[in-house]
């Protein structure tokens, strides 16, 4: 499950990385931080969101000089924020720092220190901390800037301080501590709420969804779920984890065919990077279409670098399209292991009555009428009354309509009935209405997705009008000269 | 010991006598009493406060709600029994670290996954399923009702119906009456759509009636559109759907122009 944390790098725009190529690594976090400036005093929260973007890709040059030098840049030696996140950082040889600090003092004064760049500066040490598996220190320098952020409460920050929780949460989950943050997440999420800060709704959602799953608590997963506002996704990394986690949350509650929707979407929307996260909910996937009865194609199996991943679960439906229990039993042993750690063992232990029902329909596709005991014996039912198990078992399936047929009790037969032609009903209707349905969905979201940015829209509209004010007045000009002419 | 902790003892003691005689109705009041006093400790849940006297009343509480979800099942109240295990499980899951697990947390926790059976709700069952750690599903009570649901869900009820005759613990054997009665709900349901006719001898087989006077008070009262004729019961089917006749042209005709006006968007 940690591959998921993969997702949020993989939005990062391919065009950008050359245009930053050749300053310094401190020159890019300076840029970036003029940036959220901009943003801030703007108040354009696309260009924090950009700055978020620009830092992520920054990631791996992160190094404590670096870091500590733009500290000194950014934050006032004196002020709180400055003197905490120092901490966390290694002590420097003096001749970087003597320089850091004097360009700094001389700035620092001057510039007043704003709430985006603090909060900046958090999640930068807090990045670095953790990429150094400085865990511990990761989770109290988290704890420290949630604790902060409670005080500010600026529409520009919202991006930052969703990244905040993120960490905040991954710190935790690295320390194996996510219980004791729930109550704060919580909170956190009614601040939100509160604020109408709705990506970091949306982001503390899942992250308490997540905390709950990880424990295994369903029932209070999908009581806050069913209960939390939900609102249009502001990003699409979270509406995909939210997703994925609905998906589990359903295929638990036996929802199976809303469980393969919400996995299936997760999985088209999550980005190609995400390699991690795409292979879990193809594993999902693959698992709740199996439970629905139908069988996954072989090519979601040899999907480019799943293809190991998943070969558990490609051995799984192999035994489930056969219908063979036997085969089905070996393959649940081989892998048992893989299955825990996926934890879906419980899920394949339901397969198997899946399995028992692929036989039965390949026995009633292939006999119009065959004796109930040579149903057992092909079904391999080993019990003391293997007869009178295979009728319930067919009658039950009868019922849930996995076949079409019936049972004979006093000749002891299973009659199975002619499939009737479909094109006789309205059925083919249906199908080909609920496809165009779903183009032209497709099409109006796609209009609806596409974004401006705010403000050029307006600085357009303004020229044009000038231009029609000033050519109006010209003509008023004008007019007034005539009837001035017409007076003489 | 402080006297209110003698005083639960002491009631306590009384109520687990009471529980032998199965006399219910002391019990009962016993308890009400019981858990009035328990709402005086801090230390319980849901506050889970560190008090010096944590550990021991952490216990008394949970073995006194463990009784209480054994009397519920002996006087076959499914509501109480569904309040108490409520009551109880805060302390199978937060409690870990303070108390030594408790000898009648598989049994009691199987009960449950039984009851959800019972009722037919097997979406908590899922859940709650989901929640016990993997060794505990080695554990027999456990493993019986697990055991119970796949069979269910298959349609072996044969196999779920002999199930009683092993069962783990002795107050599995209230519940196990009660799934009688589900599975012959679900049988029913099946023979409906699976079979044309069957002889009342068959039928009564099937369900699990000893006489026929039984069959027939049954199907009055749970399935009265079943018909009995010449010594055979008539299931009356559901109308299979028919090969439509007519064109839904009202339909149609708003399919259609939603896709004209949908279009117009688009061009």
């Amino acid at each position: 499950m940690t591959q998921e944390v993969e997702m949020k790098e993989a939005q990062v725009p391919s065009h950008s990385v050359s245009s930053f190529s050749t300053p310094s690594t401190l020159q890019h976090l300076k840029d970036i931080a003029a940036l959220i400036e901009t943003g801030a005093y703007a108040k354009e929260v696309r260009r924090i969101v950009k700055s978020v973007r620009l830092t992520i890709m920054l990631r791996r040059k992160l190094k404590a000089s670096i870091l500590s030098a733009f500290l000194s840049f950014a934050l006032s030696p004196g002020s709180e924020a400055h003197s905490k996140l120092f901490s966390y950082l290694p002590k420097e040889d003096e001749h970087d720092m003597d320089v850091d600090t004097a360009s700094s003092a001389a700035q620092g004064s001057v510039k007043h220190l704003l709430p985006e760049i603090e909060i900046f500066c958090y999640l930068l040490v807090l990045i670095f901390l953790i990429d150094q598996k400085r865990y511990d220190e990761a989770k109290t320098c988290s704890s420290n800037s949630i604790a902060r952020l409670k005080n500010i409460n600026r529409r520009t920050v919202d991006v930052l301080s969703s990244r905040l929780y993120f960490y905040y949460s991954y710190s935790h989950e690295l320390t194996n501590s996510l219980a004791e943050i729930r109550g704060n997440l919580l909170a956190l999420h009614r601040m939100a709420t509160l604020r109408h800060d709705e990506l970091g709704q949306e982001t503390l959602l899942n992250l308490l969804l997540r905390n709950y799953l990880y424990y295994n608590l369903y029932d209070q997963a999908e009581k806050l779920r069913s209960k939390a506002p939900r609102f249009e996704a502001h990003s699409n990394q979270q509406f995909c984890r939210y997703l994925f986690y609905l998906g589990k949350i359903r295929t638990i509650q036996l929802e199976y065919t809303d469980a393969k929707e919400s996995l299936l979407q997760a999985a088209r929307k999550a980005p190609i990077a995400a390699r991690g996260f795409r292979i879990q909910c193809n594993k999902w996937a693959i698992i709740v279409r199996l439970l629905l009865g139908e069988i996954p194609e072989r090519t979601v199996f040899m999907q480019k670098g799943m293809k190991k991943a998943l070969s558990p679960y490609f051995e799984l439906t192999n035994a489930v399209r056969i219908g063979d229990l036997e085969l089905f039993k070996t393959v649940a042993e081989k892998f048992s292991s893989t299955f825990s750690s996926d934890r879906t063992n419980n899920l394949i232990v339901r397969l198997r009555h899946n399995v028992i029902r692929t036989g039965l329909r390949n026995i009633s596709i292939s006999y119009s009428r065959i004796s109930l005991s040579d149903v057992a014996k092909k079904l391999r039912l080993d019990s003391e009354n293997p007869v009178a198990d295979a009728e319930s078992i067919v009658a039950k399936a009868i019922r849930d309509g996995a076949i079409d047929a019936t049972i004979d009790h006093a000749n002891g037969w299973m009659l199975s009935k002619e499939t009737g032609d479909i094109y006789s009903t309205n059925e083919p209707q249906i199908a080909f209405h609920s496809r165009i349905a779903f183009c032209l969905n497709m099409h109006n979201d796609a209009v609806k997705a596409l974004r401006f940015p705010p403000n050029s829209h307006k600085e357009k509209e303004g020229a044009e009008k000038r231009r029609e004010r000033q050519q109006q007045e010209q003509e008023l000009a004008k007019h007034i000269a005539e009837e001035e002419d017409d007076d003489f | 010991m402080d006297p209110q902790l003698v005083e639960v003892t002491q009631i306590f003691a009384r109520l687990k006598a009471a529980l032998l005689r199965n006399d219910f109705g002391t019990c009962n009041n016993l308890l009400s009493q019981l858990k009035v006093l328990l709402t005086k400790y801090p230390s319980l849940p849901p506050t889970f406060q560190q008090t010096p006297t944590a550990v021991e009343e952490l216990q008394i509480a949970r073995d006194i709600y463990e009784h209480a979800v054994l009397l519920s099942v002996k006087t076959e109240d499914q509501d109480a029994f569904e309040r108490d295990f409520f009551q109880l499980k805060p302390f199978y899951t937060d409690t870990c670290g303070l108390i030594p697990p408790s000898p009648q947390e598989c049994p009691i926790l199987g009960l449950n996954l039984l009851r959800l059976l019972v009722q037919n709700r097997i979406a908590e069952f899922h859940t709650e399923l989901e929640l016990l750690p993997p060794n505990a599903l080695e554990n027999p009570c456990i493993k019986h009702a697990v055991e119970l649901e796949q069979s269910f869900m298959e349609g072996a009820y044969n196999r779920v119906l002999s199930a009683r005759k092993t069962v783990p613990h002795e107050t599995y054997v209230h519940f196990m009456d009660l799934l009688a009665k589900t599975v012959r709900d679900e049988i029913a349901g099946c023979s409906e759509k699976a079979y044309d006719s069957l002889s009342v001898a068959d039928a009564k087989k099937i369900l699990m009636f000893s006489s026929d006077q039984e069959l027939s008070t049954y199907i009055e009262e749970d399935h009265p559109e079943w018909e009995i004729k010449n010594g055979f019961v008539f299931f009356q089917k559901a109308k299979e759907s028919q090969p439509c006749k007519e064109i839904p042209s009202l339909q149609l005709i708003n399919q259609t122009l939603s896709y004209a006006r949908e279009l117009e968007r688009i061009v």
